[in-house]
């Protein structure tokens, strides 16, 4: 009978291995494109301020999406890149489950002088410390590394 | 269309133009990831063992004893039958293009000047429209019709991997030569 004739020699090949491609390229559209060329060049940030609810944006937008309004160019300003952590997590796996040798603190900043809510990665030497509240800034690649992607922004740091 | 007049409701965003030249240049900030996404796939007894006599230099197929076929990829279990198949056997590397396609996309759908011919062929010794797919070589676009017959075009056996690229093509064939 076909069915007892199983495979003893672990060399044979039992399963094929690959990799499937699913490339993946998001350009920054239009209001993230200024956001990140102005990284590239500052250590601020861009921030965009709703004239008619006074909804102030980051990172910014070109609509306000409470009233759907547009927001020009000249409502655009610069806001330093500072914030107060609203919320954090500490991570103490990796995407792949590996565990992390350093944990790592993900966090919702609220950036100064805005309503809009950023995630990064918080540094910090006491992770028995409530972090909750506190004033933090970003620390940026030296200019001349940055790509114009958010790993331009390196981690936050307490102020 | 009707919305855009009503006060108060914004303009559409006009468009930018943007072209691959703008992203390769980095005129357009973008993010580019190449996500891991790894498969394992369980070959079971019967394309193990093709797979392992492909890297042989030879082309194995099944019988099934009730229905008279011969099965090539080989098949550990008959799907016209209900039942296990009968034993191996080994077929000749030749055959004739069952269906075939030009193709002036490449595997990452980037066109193409020279052409890729692909296409099924029957292999001699396996029942009717058994067989696998494959590409052709040393023929144009012109030569190609099915009906044709072919002849694998091995790769060097210390090249083989055990895989179906272990043949690098198929090339016309007259009956009879090696």
């Amino acid at each position: 009978m076909t069915f007892f004739e199983k495979q003893t020699d672990p060399t044979t090949p039992m399963h094929w291995l690959g990799n499937m491609q699913a490339d993946y390229l998001y350009p920054s559209g239009i209001a993230g494109d200024k956001l990140f060329k102005h990284i590239m060049k500052n250590d601020t940030f861009l921030a965009a301020k709703c004239p008619k609810c006074n909804k102030t944006y980051f990172p910014p937008r070109l609509y306000c999406e409470d009233c759907y309004s547009e927001i020009p160019n000249k409502e655009w300003f610069e806001i330093p890149a500072t914030g107060k952590i609203k919320l954090y997590t500490i991570a103490t796996i990796d995407t792949y489950g590996n565990k992390l040798e350093n944990p790592k603190v993900i966090g919702m900043i609220n950036i100064d002088k805005t309503d809009g809510l950023f995630l990064g990665v918080i540094k910090t030497d006491n992770l028995d410390e409530n972090l909750q509240g506190k004033q933090v800034e970003a620390v940026f690649k030296s200019k001349n590394e940055r790509d114009g992607t958010l790993k331009d922004i390196l981690y936050f740091k307490k102020k | 269309m009707m919305t855009t007049k009503k006060e108060g409701y914004p303009k559409y965003a006009p468009g930018t133009k943007a072209s691959g030249k703008d992203i390769a240049n980095k005129n357009i900030t973008h993010s580019w990831w190449e996500p891991e996404v790894q498969y394992s796939w369980s070959l079971g007894p019967a394309y193990s063992r093709f797979l392992q006599e492909l890297k042989k230099g030879k082309i194995i197929g099944r019988t099934c004893k009730k229905c008279e076929r011969v099965i090539v990829p080989p098949r550990m279990f008959c799907e016209y039958c209900y039942k296990p198949t009968d034993d191996w056997i080994y077929l000749k590397d030749t055959g004739k293009i069952e269906t075939f396609s030009i193709s002036y996309l490449d595997p990452n759908a980037r066109r193409i000047k020279d052409p890729i011919l692909i296409g099924v062929i029957s292999i001699d010794g396996a029942s009717p429209m058994h067989g696998f797919m494959h590409y052709f070589g040393e023929m144009s676009k012109d030569e190609i019709h099915i009906g044709m017959k072919v002849k694998a075009v091995w790769k060097p056996e210390k090249e083989r991997t055990g895989s179906i690229t272990d043949i690098k093509y198929f090339k016309p064939w007259k009956g009879g030569e090696k």
